[in-house]
């Protein structure tokens, strides 16, 4: 056989057994597997009694199927994502209702076997529903059941009562020869007799019926006891089964929020951890920024206490060369002096400064720097540049120079090759 | 030539026409389920055609596809599995239009992580046999105690033992097995498409190479068993023998018993012994796959 003829034949085969399915048949006292998302959840004896099922998951409720034990798939139903879906699947003459509900915490579904009457479940019905409409006057619900019963028994007596009110009246009213008074005193006991003993007969008769009926209905209520018995040992199993699966549910939730709770832990750990790394490397950047500032404090209190020693000396130099003009004595030697002392300033730029304030113009500039150039390196360049820094306006720094010896422009234009400069210009 | 010919091509327009029909009337709106089985029934082989298309198309996009007759099996075995399901499923949500419902179905379907049970080995004869077995465990009760059969070779006796039944669900043991061999095997076989010659080259090869072939079906067995396992509900975990023996004892969890040891190799290790109330039963039992039921 080909290939092509074996896929062909495969393919029928399938399309036949899919036809078929509704041809299938369950056995009447076989189980009906239930499944939820196509797993087995339990299933549903069909021992002629009825049968529930009752599922909650914590998933949502896509499909519910049932199958017979062969694996037929009886029927099902595909559920909404939200809200109750009900179906009705007949098997045979068995029914089974389905229903399932999803909600946001997940699903529940419940199913429930009602296996076709049997032939005495409906003569007690079809007896039943007569003594109901005898006794429909009836108010009370909860006694409706004992009252069908002796509504029941009373219409069955009164008929036989009327039955043999009407035979007496028949027999009394009866056109019979007179009897002579002689014969009528002999007569009279003899028929009575008979009377008595047809009575009696009938008494008998009507005795029998009443014990029959007696039997019956214990008969009947013998069944109706079983049915009770059968209702509360299902009742019964049906708790022990909610039970088990309450149990189970509260079993996977204590597991769950165990979990979640191990897991909220973890993650709270590894937030500590993480902020506690955060705030160690911080701490190591600040103690370093510390140091630093520490190192640079130091050398900046000695520089400052450098400088006011040199200023106490020229403090000191210009008094005493205030003190000489006073006297009119100009040395060659002090004009020496005086002219290296002046010349100290471009070695001591920041005190100089204020020295030749007196003595010569200071050249004023602005520049602006590169991005992203260092304090540092701006610091070291108006050191390169024998000046100091002014007021710092939009960006513009100012600084101030001793005149250079090339014209202003040209200076400018040279500053401005310098890389750290952006932009340099004279005027504010 | 030229009749024949012309034939066919009437033929074929003609299947093409109906099927247009066909699937016209699928898109329509059907408003109760007697109409929906009416058009479904008829549609059958388009609709069919339709998911085993959707099939093929998933495995090719999933790196899966190979033009052979095993993948083209798989396909058709996997969209008639599709069609079962909205046969059955696909009457509760009427009103509806049944084309685009049964496209959300298998599309639904193929959007869950491993929809099916795919590995290049499960699809030839022997793999597509365990494969069969383990798949129908799943739906079938008749087919999960079969599986004791097929995989150790016990009878109905040997089952209750080991499992430490009681009498009620002895019974249904039988009954299991009884069903089984009637037509829960069969059927099974020809729903994997193994035609009689591929079951008695089986037979074959287990009786030429046994410890070969066993060897190789238990490897394909764990990988069947591994993912139709996730058809038990989530707190059906593998135990240890400790767990084991304490449900056994105690007489719980019959069902879990039943289904989880059937589809769990290393388990029915763990377990032997235990349903016996702890007389020796002899060796653990090794894997050695029967053929017939």
């Amino acid at each position: 056989m080909g290939q092509e003829e074996d896929l062909e034949l495969y393919r029928s085969r399938l399309l036949e057994s899919l036809s078929s399915r509704r041809r299938s048949v369950r056995g009447s006292s076989d189980p009906i597997q239930v499944y939820v998302n196509e797993r087995r959840v339990g299933e549903l004896e069909g021992a002629g009694i009825g049968a529930m099922l009752q599922v909650q998951c914590l998933d949502h409720i896509e499909t519910v199927q049932l199958r017979t034990e062969e694996g037929t798939l009886l029927g099902g139903l595909a559920a909404p994502e939200y809200g109750f879906r009900m179906q009705r699947v007949r098997l045979s003459a068995d029914t089974v209702e389905l229903c399932v509900h999803n909600t946001a915490q997940g699903g529940t579904f419940s199913a429930l076997l009602s296996p076709a009457p049997t032939f005495w479940s409906r003569v007690r019905k079809s007896i039943a529903d007569v003594a109901d409409r005898l006794a429909a006057h009836r108010p009370d619900a909860a006694l409706a059941s004992g009252m069908r019963t002796v509504a029941f028994t009373q219409a069955l007596l009164a008929i036989a009562v009327v039955g043999l009110v009407a035979d007496r009246m028949t027999t009394w009213m009866a056109p019979e020869p007179t009897p002579s008074p002689a014969a009528l005193s002999e007569v009279r006991p003899v028929s009575q007799i008979v009377e008595t003993a047809r009575l009696e007969q009938q008494l008998d008769e009507v005795a029998r019926k009443q014990e029959q009926l007696g039997d019956a209905l214990g008969d009947a209520l013998g069944a109706q006891q079983k049915g009770m018995a059968q209702l509360q040992q299902a009742m019964a199993k049906l708790s022990s089964t909610q039970e088990s699966v309450e149990t189970s549910v509260q079993t996977v939730r204590q597991e769950l929020e165990k979990q979640q709770a191990l897991v909220a832990s973890r993650e709270v750990e590894r937030a500590v951890n993480q902020l506690s790394s955060k705030a160690q490397m911080r701490h190591g950047q600040i103690e370093t920024a510390i140091h630093s500032l520490t190192v640079d404090n130091d050398r900046m209190s000695k520089e400052i206490a450098g400088l006011e020693q040199y200023n106490q000396d020229l403090k000191n130099k210009l008094l005493a060369v205030g003190l000489n003009a006073s006297k009119g004595v100009d040395s060659n030697a002090d004009k020496q002096a005086r002219q290296a002392e002046l010349m100290q300033p471009a070695q001591q730029p920041q005190v100089a400064q204020g020295a030749q304030t007196g003595q010569a113009q200071p050249f004023l500039f602005w520049v602006t720097f590169s991005d992203g150039t260092s304090q540092e390196r701006i610091d070291q360049w108006v050191h390169e540049m024998k000046g100091h820094k002014g007021a710092l306006n939009e960006g513009w720094q100012e600084v101030q120079i001793v005149p250079p010896a090339v014209p202003p422009d040209r200076f400018i234009e040279q500053i401005k090759e310098d890389k750290i400069i952006k932009a340099a210009r004279i005027g504010q | 030539m030229l009749v024949t010919r012309r034939q066919d091509t009437v033929s074929k327009s003609q299947t093409m026409a109906d099927r247009t029909a066909t699937a016209s009337r699928l898109e329509e709106v059907v408003s109760t389920a007697d109409e929906f089985d009416q058009v479904v029934l008829q549609s059958l082989p388009m609709l069919l055609d339709r998911a085993t298309g959707y099939t093929k198309r998933f495995l090719r996009e999933t790196g899966q596809w190979k033009d052979d007759i095993e993948h083209e099996k798989f396909a058709l075995r996997w969209g008639s599995e599709y069609l079962e399901r909205f046969l059955v499923c696909g009457r509760s949500e009427i009103p509806c239009r049944p084309l685009f419902l049964f496209d959300s179905l298998v599309a639904k379907q193929h959007s869950k992580p491993d929809p099916f049970c795919y590995h290049p080995d499960l699809l030839r004869p022997l793999g597509r046999f365990v494969d069969g077995l383990a798949a129908r465990a799943v739906i079938s009760r008749d087919a999960l105690i079969a599986l004791y059969r097929h995989a150790y070779g016990w009878g109905p006796g040997e089952v209750i033992a080991m499992t430490g039944l009681n009498g009620l669900e002895s019974q249904r043991i039988y009954k299991n097995f009884r069903r089984w061999r009637e037509n829960g095997w069969q059927r099974t076989m020809d729903e994997m498409g193994l035609t009689k010659a591929e079951i008695a080259e089986l037979g074959n090869q287990q009786q030429r190479h046994r410890h070969r072939f066993n060897s190789e079906a238990e490897r394909l067995m764990r990988v069947a068993q591994a993912h139709y396992r996730k058809s038990e509900p989530d707190h059906y975990p593998c135990l240890s023998r400790s767990q084991w023996g304490e449900m056994f004892a105690e007489g719980y969890g019959c069902d879990y018993r039943i289904w989880h040891l059937a589809l769990c190799l290393d388990c029915m290790q763990t377990a032997w012994g235990l349903g016996s109330n702890g007389s020796t039963i002899g060796e653990k039992p090794r894997l050695e796959l029967q053929v017939r039921p």
